[in-house]
């Protein structure tokens, strides 16, 4: 582990407030946040937090960089990104191992993840030369109207814990190529993965003579987190999270008339019809419901399947789950590793006792592994009669809750009866279902799939979802308008001044 | 054994130091975690906001449940 430590510039206890390679900010008042490796429960490292001081300084030299950064012409931005890129291929085994050691995910996972970060740097290199804007034929003689995109601000970044490092990466790189400075708030259960990010910023922000593009305040949500949403400074906040949280961060930035891109809670559901080629459901079914642990926004959470092949499918989820490798994340092999937190695990078990009061039969797991340690859980899944409010609600677990359907209508109406709506997908060979499941009174997500799963995007997609998902949307498509602001601008370019409307005043 | 619990206490301290607060509170109605991750509020906004008329007795009722909690989980394999 130390080694590790070592090749990322992790220290025993690093400071948590920075802006650049000589600009790590330490305020002696400033509290200590330990991270603990999930799996052992040890601690790995710890981090000195932001104070309001510190809070500050960081805040004001994203600022401060904002005006030169912006004037900077995008292409050129974009080289700053192609080196950023750069680095995290050569940082990607150490930093994928760092996710892995941190939040538990499983090596393989990790490394996907820090992936996930340079495809988006690529994508944003490509970006930085397509910030186009339409060009409109005007209603008047001689005038030229069209509109531009111009760089917004320093952006507020607060990201969770299960992907500690990709969801930065989606808003900074994007947020860089628009000419915008990030000041990102990493989760508290992930204060090292995010230290050892920024020091990789840093030299690359060195290399360019650059320092502010990319700055860091690690602290509480109460603390931090409720500075950046009520700070004037930070024009957008990007927030992924619950819908609980969203809920605040939306009230708190729309009373300053901020923008907010909210990318909250999922609740995603795989129909299964009765023509689906089960086998490959059913792999489906297993990454999407036990992948990370279930503890990503987008796990399948639900499974409503055809009633004609109810049976057949569960067994054979039952038996693929008897094969999951659940233990220590590093290891080869390991499917599965430990939930974030003791808390994670209390709150899987409080869902499973509300499950079995609605109703629920738990047919496979339900139990903590606590020989293999604290925070070690069996993937499990819950046989439910019908849609309960448990099952409307989001669990960051592995659970899986199984449905079942007569037709496609009440499929449909079943998947949509929830109020988040991320991420969807049906398993059929019917082009009717298909097509019914991607239609206007088909899936109401922000994501909609055809014989894949729910989880596992590409960042080319725009990322985001309806409902209490909150709307956002992040990554790629035209995501990046949501990180600028669009001008409309007329040049009259004649002798004559025409009003709109073929209005006539004071002629 | 000290259990410091009060009205003030922030969500993510009391998660942190009291995890099975998480299980108790959730079985009043009352949950702490949402996507894994603790609210940012503290308890008495928390309480509040789920209706809790005598926040002072769930507090008790929650420092009780802690002290018994110090033995095994029923739920482990």
């Amino acid at each position: 582990m130390k080694e590790l430590l070592k090749k990322l510039n992790i220290k025993e206890v690093n400071a948590g407030a920075c802006s650049g390679q000589d600009a790590w900010y330490e305020d002696p008042e400033g509290q200590e946040l330990v991270s603990y490796n999930p799996s052992t429960g040890e601690p790995i490292a710890k981090v000195i937090q932001a104070t309001d001081k510190t809070y500050d300084q960081v805040i004001e030299q994203a600022v401060q960089a904002f005006k030169s950064w912006r004037m900077t012409p995008a292409p050129k931005r974009g080289q700053v990104i192609r080196d950023l890129g750069q680095a995290l291929r050569e940082y990607k085994e150490p930093l994928g191992e760092l996710v892995t050691l941190e939040m538990g995910k499983i090596r393989a996972e990790g490394l996907g993840e820090v992936q996930e970060m340079i495809d988006i740097c690529d994508f944003a290199v490509g970006l930085s030369r397509q910030l186009y804007g339409l060009t409109m034929h005007s209603e008047r003689p001689a005038h030229r109207m069209f509109e531009q995109w111009h760089p917004l601000g320093a952006i507020g970044v607060i990201s969770a814990f299960n992907f500690p490092v990709a969801v930065w990466s989606w808003n900074a790189a994007i947020a860089a190529a628009c000419g915008d400075t990030t000041v990102w708030k990493p989760s508290s259960d992930t204060p090292l993965t995010a230290v050892a990010v920024q020091h990789i910023c840093n030299i690359v922000m060195a290399d360019h003579g650059l320092q502010g593009i990319f700055n860091l305040a690690i602290g509480r949500g109460a603390v931090v987190g409720e500075r950046m949403i009520n700070d004037e400074r930070l024009p957008l906040i990007s927030f992924t999270g619950s819908t609980q949280m969203g809920r605040r961060v939306s009230e708190a930035v729309a009373r300053r008339f901020g923008r907010t891109i909210l990318e909250l809670g999922g609740n995603n559901a795989i129909i299964v019809a009765g023509d689906a080629d089960l086998e490959m459901a059913v792999r489906t079914i297993l990454f999407g419901a036990v992948g990370t642990a279930g503890q990503r926004c987008t796990s399948t959470r639900r499974v409503i399947m055809h009633k004609s092949i109810a049976k057949e499918l569960t067994a054979r989820i039952i038996k693929a789950y008897g094969q999951v490798k659940i233990g220590n994340p590093m290891e080869e092999g390991t499917l599965m590793g430990p939930l974030v937190t003791k808390a994670a695990v209390e709150d899987m078990m409080a869902a499973l006792e509300t499950a079995k009061k609605q109703g629920g039969e738990v047919i496979c797991g339900g139990h903590r592994l606590e020989e293999i340690g604290g925070q070690f859980v069996e993937p499990t899944i819950v046989k439910m009669p019908s849609q309960t409010e448990i099952v409307h609600n989001e669990t960051f677990a592995p659970i899986l809750y199984l449905l079942e359907y007569e037709d496609i209508e009440e499929a449909i109406r079943l998947h949509n009866e929830v109020p988040q709506g991320l991420s969807s997908a049906i398993f059929t060979t019917n082009l009717l279902f298909a097509e019914k499941f991607l239609s206007h009174e088909g899936s109401d997500c922000g994501i909609a799939n055809i014989n894949i799963g729910t989880s596992g995007a590409e960042i080319g997609g725009a990322f985001g979802g309806e409902k209490e998902t909150g709307g956002g949307r992040e990554s790629g498509s035209d995501a990046w308008k949501g990180y600028m602001r669009r001008q409309t601008n007329t040049v009259n370019w004649s002798k004559e001044l025409p009003l709109a409307q073929g209005i006539k005043f004071g002629d | 054994m000290d259990i410091d619990i009060s009205l003030d206490t922030p969500i993510e301290e009391l998660v942190k130091s009291f995890p099975e607060a998480v299980r108790f509170l959730s079985s009043r109605g009352v949950r702490c975690i949402r996507c894994g991750e603790p609210l940012w509020c503290t308890l008495e906004e928390l309480l509040d906001e789920d209706g809790i008329e005598n926040p002072h007795d769930l507090i008790q009722e929650l420092k009780e449940y802690i002290r018994k909690r110090g033995e095994p989980a029923e739920d482990s394999k």
